[in-house]
């Protein structure tokens, strides 16, 4: 199959499914457990709405496509990355000692991903917009990673037994880990074009997995099992079976 | 060059280590009752007695009667999710993960056999996921045979 319409399909069942969780996060009674949540999904479709439309009006190789890919990508990084802050913050929402220390790490780590995307920039001035960005949204994105690790962690440390939490964890790692991979696979093996269309299925892959996941996490578990069924069809059935 | 390649590495790690944790979390789910003994008489599976002998006494393993029973079990039980008491007929989200975890731990366990390191460890929680099946499957048979209605029920509709 070819493997364009399998990404495409990805990416529409994505799109789908976050219009989903969004609804249904805004309607339960819960939601503000799942601010994070609904500002991650929110970026993640505005993001995934707008590259759409502007690669169906200006095709692929268009500048407006690159200057609308690469910022849209900046907006989920930074989202990505308050996401994981308002996880750390849910985590600690009992210990309250950690918090302090932990809101310091997060701003240093911050603060350092800024320092050395700002470094590596300044050696080179001639792509001013997408070089810094490119740049510092590939070194936000391991930060993220590292950090959700250091999170899932802290989760064991502290023996939380916040296990919805758990699980949204689970799903931001692997939404952080594989595109993570297929970026470093296209690096190693210089771009060639299996390689990319691997990473761009593997990409859209991981944020089904991740959606998938907070879903499970999210959608109460009572009646997931059970099969509903009508009244009148067990009597009916009951009624041939005993050829009443 | 380096530094992709350990990103390479460590990302795939990751990626495998919380595929494994996410995994491991939706076993956790609790049922209100061990559906699965029923589920386990009725089939002759064979994957409980095999676990409790793993666990109690640490039996030394027969590794291609293992192989063959897990499969079997594996067989038998996805057929069941499938086809008993599913008005869909077909596996949900959480089904068809498990189905991918347990697949890639039947790999793991002959990766493991070749190295032998942590055998043990691989089939305790390739039959937590056949247990975690048969639980399923024995949920929905006794929700059908009951249902809404009650014996009561069905003599009161007659």
């Amino acid at each position: 199959m070819d493997s364009g319409i399998v990404s495409y399909g990805f990416q529409y069942g994505c799109i789908l499914i976050e219009a989903g969780l969004i609804v249904f996060v805004a309607q339960s009674s819960h939601r503000n457990r799942f601010v994070s949540v609904l500002l991650y999904l929110s970026c993640l479709l505005a993001a995934g709405l707008a590259r759409s439309y502007i690669l169906h009006r200006f095709g692929l190789h268009s500048a407006q496509y690159c200057y609308v890919y690469w910022t849209t990508d900046f907006l989920l990084v930074i989202s990505a990355f308050i996401l994981v802050c308002l996880f750390f913050r849910r985590a600690c929402l009992h210990q309250e000692k950690m918090w302090p220390f932990v809101r310091l790490l997060l701003v240093f780590i911050f603060v350092l991903v800024v320092g050395i995307s700002g470094l590596i920039f300044s050696r080179n001035y001639s792509h001013l917009f997408l070089q810094f960005i490119v740049e510092f949204n590939q070194n936000l994105y391991f930060a993220c990673l590292v950090l959700n690790t250091l999170l899932y962690l802290l989760l064991q440390q502290i023996d939380s037994v916040d296990d919805q939490l758990g699980l949204l964890v689970c799903g931001v790692g692997i939404q952080f880990a594989g595109p993570a991979a297929t970026l470093a696979l296209i690096h190693l093996t210089t771009g060639e074009g299996f390689a990319q269309s691997l990473g761009s299925l593997a990409m859209r892959f991981c944020t089904l997995g991740m959606l998938l996941v907070w879903t499970y996490a999210i959608v109460p578990v009572r009646g997931r099992a059970v099969v509903t069924r009508s009244k009148a069809a067990v009597l009916a059935e009951v009624t041939a079976h005993l050829n009443i | 060059m380096i530094l992709a390649a350990l990103i390479l590495i460590l990302s795939t790690a990751m990626f495998f280590f919380y595929f494994q944790v996410t995994c491991q979390k939706v076993l956790r789910r609790q049922f209100d009752r061990e559906y699965f003994q029923s589920i386990v008489n009725a089939n002759r599976l064979e994957f409980p007695s095999w676990r409790k002998s793993l666990e109690e006494f640490g039996a030394p393993v027969d590794y291609p009667r293992l192989r063959m029973m897990l499969k079997c079990d594996f067989l038998a039980l996805t057929y069941l999710l499938k086809n008993a008491a599913n008005v869909n007929q077909r596996y949900s989200n959480e089904e068809r993960l498990l189905i991918l975890y347990f697949r890639w731990q039947f790999l793991s366990l002959a990766v493991r056999r070749l190295l032998k390191v942590g055998e043990k460890k691989a089939v305790l929680r390739l039959t937590s996921v056949l247990q975690y099946f048969a639980n399923v499957v024995g949920q929905r048979v006794n929700t059908v045979r009951f249902g809404n209605l009650t014996a009561a029920d069905y003599l009161l509709n007659l």
